[in-house]
């Protein structure tokens, strides 16, 4: 590295540092910055639209296969859950697992028990749904001890979000949810498919916009 | 009429490839460490030229280097000091009040240009 010099804008430098004013240095901070801040943070438009979606059209559809619409069977409800509730998956944690490569530390600790007790949280609700109706559970019900356990679940985890995160957009999003899927089961079959389409997925979809607002105002 | 004199910009930060690395650094919370490849992706610079602009930032004391292995590979991890920090967070401060003052025109100029290490 050669000696220390002042480059023809007035910019310290050395030897092989191009010359940089302050107008450049305000442009590489910024840019830089927005780079890093898309790099490392996790994108909540993305993932509260992903699933948001997937609530919208996976419940609107199954309600409508329910109700015995023309247009709508269970296959394409189902396949349509499938590979919304998939690219949902991919978005919600593999984005993560991808932006927290190469970095260690506490936030990758919390990060990593954050995911593992969505995990454990649907572990659970799979096994009491599976070991309802191994105990003789009507068929009828099923549905619904599926969904509201579901929506139980989900609500608990955003609440859990939104302190984790100090978030409460997030943290009210959980409170809504809950409700949602209590109301869910109250509506009963094919009901709670309708309640948790429009409150649930469009409760995730409005949880969005102040995110995409805010991220509008200040892109980093 | 005296001029006031504009804020002195840190001549350690006052490098494309060390503001880079700062910014990138500055974006963990508090605690976390990056590896070398993964600054290297974010700040856009050569392992070489990398090294050598971390080598002037720790010696500031802006950056703390820390050399660990995992599944038996070495593995080289950065990350900010509380002083690299605050020198980031005055540097913006002072960036700003500089183009404040010269109406968004002026130049940059380094308070230690003459000192900054070779």
């Amino acid at each position: 590295m050669g000696t220390t010099a002042a480059g023809p804008e007035g910019g310290a430098r050395t030897g092989s540092d191009p010359p940089m004013s302050a107008r450049d240095a305000l442009e590489v901070l910024e840019t830089q910055r927005d780079r890093v801040s898309r790099s490392l943070r996790v994108d909540i438009v993305l993932v509260l639209g992903a699933w948001g979606v997937t609530w919208l059209a996976g419940f609107g559809l199954s309600y409508l296969a329910s109700v015995a619409h023309p247009d709508v069977s269970w296959w394409v409800a189902g396949t349509v859950i499938g590979v919304l509730g998939a690219a949902a998956l991919a978005v919600s944690f593999g984005l993560p697992i991808r932006q927290g490569r190469g970095i260690a530390g506490p936030s990758r600790r919390v990060s990593s028990m954050y995911m593992w007790s969505w995990a454990l949280a649907f572990g659970t609700v799979a096994a009491i749904n599976t070991g309802l109706t191994s105990q003789g559970l009507p068929a009828r019900l099923t549905p619904l001890t599926w969904t509201g356990t579901s929506a139980l679940a989900v609500g608990l985890m955003f609440l859990g979000g939104g302190f984790l995160f100090r978030d409460r957009i997030h943290y009210g999003l959980g409170g809504w949810i809950l409700v949602t899927g209590a109301a869910s089961v109250f509506a009963g079959f094919p009901g709670n498919f309708a309640v948790l389409s429009l409150a649930g997925g469009g409760g995730m979809l409005a949880a969005a916009v102040p995110y995409a607002l805010a991220r509008r105002r200040s892109p980093a | 009429m005296n001029v006031p004199a504009l804020p002195p910009l840190d001549p350690v930060i006052h490098a494309q490839p060390r503001l880079r690395v700062t910014v990138a650094l500055a974006g963990l919370p508090d605690g976390d460490a990056m590896t070398f490849p993964r600054l290297q992706e974010l700040a856009g610079l050569t392992a070489g030229n990398l090294a050598t602009h971390l080598r002037k930032l720790e010696e500031a004391g802006y950056i703390t280097v820390t050399k660990a292995f995992r599944r038996r590979t070495p593995v080289t991890y950065l990350a900010l000091t509380g002083a690299g920090r605050r020198a980031l967070e005055d540097y913006t401060a002072a960036l700003g009040d500089l183009l404040a003052a010269s109406g968004n025109g002026t130049p940059a100029r380094s308070s230690t240009e003459e000192e900054l290490p070779s």
